[in-house]
């Protein structure tokens, strides 16, 4: 019988006890060497328990402080908080031996709410406490000090917290100052309000205000402003004014009585800051005098009414004649060439010229048909539009794209452009033979097709001119559009039509070779680019799983027409029937986004989406607008839309840039945004009303005076010029 | 120095923009005209001759869910309510406000509580509490069948957002109707109110 040798090993201690073990030796260092404490974080506060001494010695009193750290923008509250909010709060359990004092106040600042005022603290705050360790205690021992703090942390949102913290302090016969809050104790300590030394402080009720009169000892200089806080609710009205004037030598701060006054008002307590000082070092002291005189409740309001918004918008058109409006719209045609929507699609007729080493008349005859095919098309989508607008729908320009099945389509084609330019396929294997030479013969229609082609593609960037341009067309009779139509169309082609019939310079362009495969593949890129953020809009417009069968339709159609390029040149014929199945795949995935748009009114408003991310933007209401009318803040609207590429650049470069937002943020200004990336008529509407059809529009209402419309480009500049006007 | 411009800056803005008002226990309540969730408007004066509760509230104040979770709120204006007092809850939260409510959503917001108001108001420009110079959330106004005001301040005396101490506490409103309605005068008629800042 063979038996497995044993080997006596002796196990290494894991590595889990050595640790643990060396923890332990730390925590006993740490014990040892005196003070051990660890702040305690709620989502707004770090607390903690702090003192000012290594140690506590047998009947000698030491400081210890609650610390509340705050956040940037929260506020904790004062023994009186003010118009609302709760004090904090400090209950101690502590061993026998040692008795805790009530918490010192460090003096409160005011802290407008709105209208409503609180007395609280901002940033850190040390709420001292003096502990006095009896005689009994011995040295040697530790004790652990237990406190329960409780308070309510606020910035607009209200949230009460509250943590439990301890503090264990050695006993010892001596002790130091705490290395890490030692100093910053004593100096909370040093800064508590203390009674006045050398002035006089006298109170007398006047009915509804209370005056306190101070006078100062010989050589005081001017306290400056000052400011009283009552350390009993219910006496001064805190949002109430505070006037202070000289009466000789003194100086007599007057005081609202509390409207709800509520018990006896004997005596005047409190703190009161001065900005200036009552002496060097003493910044605030206390007040404690009887008030002599009577009191009654309640204080005379001086409400003036808040300065309304003047939501009337500007005249229409502002005086645009017909002539300029063309003008207008043929300059905004040239620059549309330069928007990124249309610029891949037009530097490849550009590239046209290279490839085809044409006649000066074919070349004329190509540009011609282009000029064509984008005039009359820009004249369509007007009739369209006209038409659908006496149907009673509420439509303005850019309406194509409010439509996923639109969005859907563009960006199949999109795809499909790119993947030609890609070398995918060849536009003349899709078809027979014979539309194929067809095609290519007839070089005229295909040049009228990119204009088709341009003008579709071309309607998500607004350019700059065309907004008001276009608001006069479509406010004008179907005549008065038509003509601003053709201009904007003759604008845009303008420069492809300049180019073709510029003589001279194509010559100088290189022979097609290597070079010109290449930058065709190159100028794929951008297409893609135009997909993607297709995409991006079907995903504003939709949702998550709208992009992903888009994406998986188009992975489909490209697989599709990749086999077919085998299948033409001679491939196998189960290629064929792999590419028919993935085409037949991407129609299916397709189809549910080409749906009606039922949607659009049925779904929980998925424009929102936009405004939701960034919740500093109210989305936009009739009914809110009129609400803020009576408010008497600016208000901002933005009017954007997911598919609008000219609106997201001015996102990105200007409106959500810090120094804009804290612009907005100084002059307490609403934001606003109305989206419009789905068919709104509310929207529809307010765009109307201010002379526009097209996003974006920005608007800045000022309470008391007329709104500031803004150009379509931003500047952080122009944004920071129209605030400074208000 | 900060404490100056603050100073400054604050008693600028109060003095002209929010009146340390004079609607006291005694004064006749001001009144107002407010569309309720259903979009229909509600005037006081149409409830002359009935006691009226003015209940303001912040669906967002911890304050507000102590009363609502405990179902204190509710219990009050069930309680009173089957004793034909107006209960009228008003949201004054201001339209340029992140917290502010729709009618819509003020109205599933009432339904998902249970609370049973008269009719609860939707106060956008924040007019009316800037009248009855409302400062928290909650803050509780008793009016009289002849519109005079019985009571203004704090819904009890327990000053905390623990749901728990809205049963112990001794609630005023409770205490002033059971009063005004037996025909005795009003003991405690103004207290300074507790809550969540309203927003204006």
């Amino acid at each position: 019988m063979g038996q497995r040798p044993t080997v006596m090993i002796r196990p290494r201690r894991p590595l889990q006890v050595r640790a643990f073990r060396a923890f332990v030796a730390a925590a006993a260092l740490a014990l040892a060497s005196g003070v051990f404490a660890a702040p305690v974080a709620t989502e707004h506060v770090e607390a903690e328990l702090v003192a000012a001494r290594t140690a506590l010695v047998p009947g000698e009193p030491v400081t210890v402080a609650l610390r509340l750290s705050m956040q940037k923008g929260w506020h904790t509250y004062w023994q009186n908080p003010g118009d609302s909010g709760l004090p904090t709060t400090l209950e101690w359990k502590l061993p026998t031996g040692v008795a805790a004092g009530p918490i010192e106040w460090p003096a409160p600042h005011v802290l407008p709410v709105g209208p409503l005022v609180n007395y609280g603290y901002e940033g850190e705050v040390l709420h001292l406490v003096e502990l006095t360790p009896q005689r009994t205690l011995t040295a040697g021992e530790t004790i652990v000090l237990r406190a329960r703090a409780d308070w309510l942390v606020c910035k607009e949102l209200c949230i009460p917290e509250g943590v439990d913290l301890e503090l264990a302090l050695p006993v010892d016969k001596a002790s130091m100052a705490d290395p890490r809050w030692g100093a910053p104790i004593a100096a909370a300590r040093a800064a508590l309000p203390r009674p006045l030394t050398g002035w006089q402080a006298s109170a007398e009720g006047r009915g509804q205000t209370i005056e306190m009169k101070l006078v100062p000892p010989d050589g005081a200089t001017d306290p400056g402003a000052l400011q009283f806080f009552s350390r009993t609710e219910a006496r001064i009205e805190p949002s109430g004014p505070q006037t202070l004037r000289r009466d000789g030598a003194s100086y007599v701060l007057t005081l609202p009585v509390s409207f709800n006054l509520t018990g006896d008002f004997g005596r005047l307590a409190g703190v009161l800051a001065a900005a200036n000082g009552f002496s060097p070092g003493a910044r605030t002291a206390t007040i404690d005098v009887a008030l002599t005189g009577t009191v009654s409740a309640g204080a005379k309001p001086a409400l003036a009414a808040a300065p309304q918004l003047n939501l009337a918008s500007p005249p229409a058109g502002d005086g645009l004649s017909l002539l300029l409006a063309m003008a207008f719209a043929f300059v905004g045609g040239i620059v549309l060439n330069l928007m990124p929507c249309v610029f891949p699609v037009l530097s490849l007729k550009v590239l046209g010229f290279a490839t085809h080493g044409d006649s000066k008349a074919t070349l004329h005859k190509e540009a011609f048909a282009f000029a064509a095919g984008v005039v009359l098309t820009f004249v369509a989508l007007g009739l369209v539009l006209a038409a659908l607008r006496t149907a009673g729908e509420q439509l303005g320009w850019g309406f194509q794209l409010q439509s996923p099945a639109v969005v859907t389509v563009l960006a199949v084609l999109f795809f499909v452009l790119a993947l030609n330019l890609s070398g995918v396929f060849e536009f003349g294997q899709l078809a027979p033979s014979g539309v194929a030479g067809f095609t290519a013969k007839n070089r005229s229609i295909d040049a009228f097709a990119s204009g088709v082609l341009a003008v579709v593609i071309a309607s998500p960037c607004t350019a700059p001119f065309m907004g008001a341009a276009l608001g006069y067309a479509l406010a004008g009779s179907t005549a008065v559009m038509l003509v601003v139509f053709v201009a904007l169309g003759i604008g845009m082609a303008a420069p492809y039509v300049t180019l073709a019939l510029l003589p001279g310079w194509r010559h100088r362009l290189p022979r097609s070779g290597p070079w010109l495969l290449r930058f065709k593949q190159l100028l794929a890129f951008p297409l893609y680019a135009t997909v993607i953020w297709l995409a991006w809009v079907l995903g504003a417009q939709r949702d998550n799983d709208a992009v992903v069968r888009l994406l998986l339709a188009l992975l489909c159609l490209g697989f599709a027409l990749w086999t077919w390029r085998i299948v033409r040149t001679g491939g196998a014929r189960p290629w064929g029937i792999a590419g028919a199945a993935a085409l037949a795949g991407a129609l299916a995935l397709a189809w549910p986004l080409l749906g009606t748009d039922a949607d659009a009114t049925a779904s929980a408003a998925p424009g929102q989406r936009l405004t939701t991310a960034d919740p500093e933007w109210l989305p936009y209401t009739p009914a809110r607008m009129a609400d803020l009318a009576a408010s008497g803040r600016p208000v901002f609207v933005d009017f954007t839309a997911a598919w609008c590429v000219t609106c997201q650049v001015n996102k990105r470069l200007v409106l959500n840039t810090p120094d804009v937002r804290l612009a907005f943020a100084q002059k307490n200004v609403v934001l606003v945004r109305a989206d419009w990336t789905r068919r709104d008529p509310d929207i529809t509407r307010a765009l109307a009303a201010l002379g526009r059809n097209g996003v974006p529009v920005y608007v800045l209402y000022r309470p008391g005076r007329g709104p500031i419309l803004l150009p379509e480009i931003l500047q952080q500049q122009t944004v920071q010029e129209a605030l400074a006007s208000l | 120095m900060r404490l100056h411009s603050m100073t400054l800056t604050a008693c600028i803005a109060m003095a002209t923009a929010f009146p340390a008002l004079a609607v006291a226990p005694g004064a006749t309540a001001p009144d107002f005209t407010i569309a309720d969730t259903a979009g229909k408007p509600v005037k006081l004066a149409d409830y002359r001759g009935k006691f009226v509760v003015l209940e303001w509230t912040n669906p967002e104040c911890p304050f507000v869910r102590k009363h609502y979770t405990s179902n204190n709120m509710q219990g009050l204006q069930k309680e009173w309510g089957a004793k034909d007092v107006v209960w009228l809850t008003i949201n004054s939260t201001n339209a340029s406000h992140s917290e502010y409510k729709s009618a819509d959503e003020m109205a599933s917001w009432m339904r998902a509580q249970g609370a049973a108001p008269r009719a609860a108001l939707i106060d956008g420009t924040s007019a009316t509490a800037r009248t009855y110079g409302a400062k928290t959330t909650p803050h509780m106004f008793v009016v009289d069948p002849a519109g005079k005001l019985l009571y203004a301040g704090a819904i009890d005396d327990r000053r905390s957002s623990n749901p728990a101490d809205a049963k112990v506490a001794n609630n005023y409103v409770r205490a002033a109707l059971t009063e005004a309605t037996a025909g005795k005068p009003v003991t405690v008629a103004s207290t300074a109110p507790y809550g969540c800042s309203l927003k204006y």
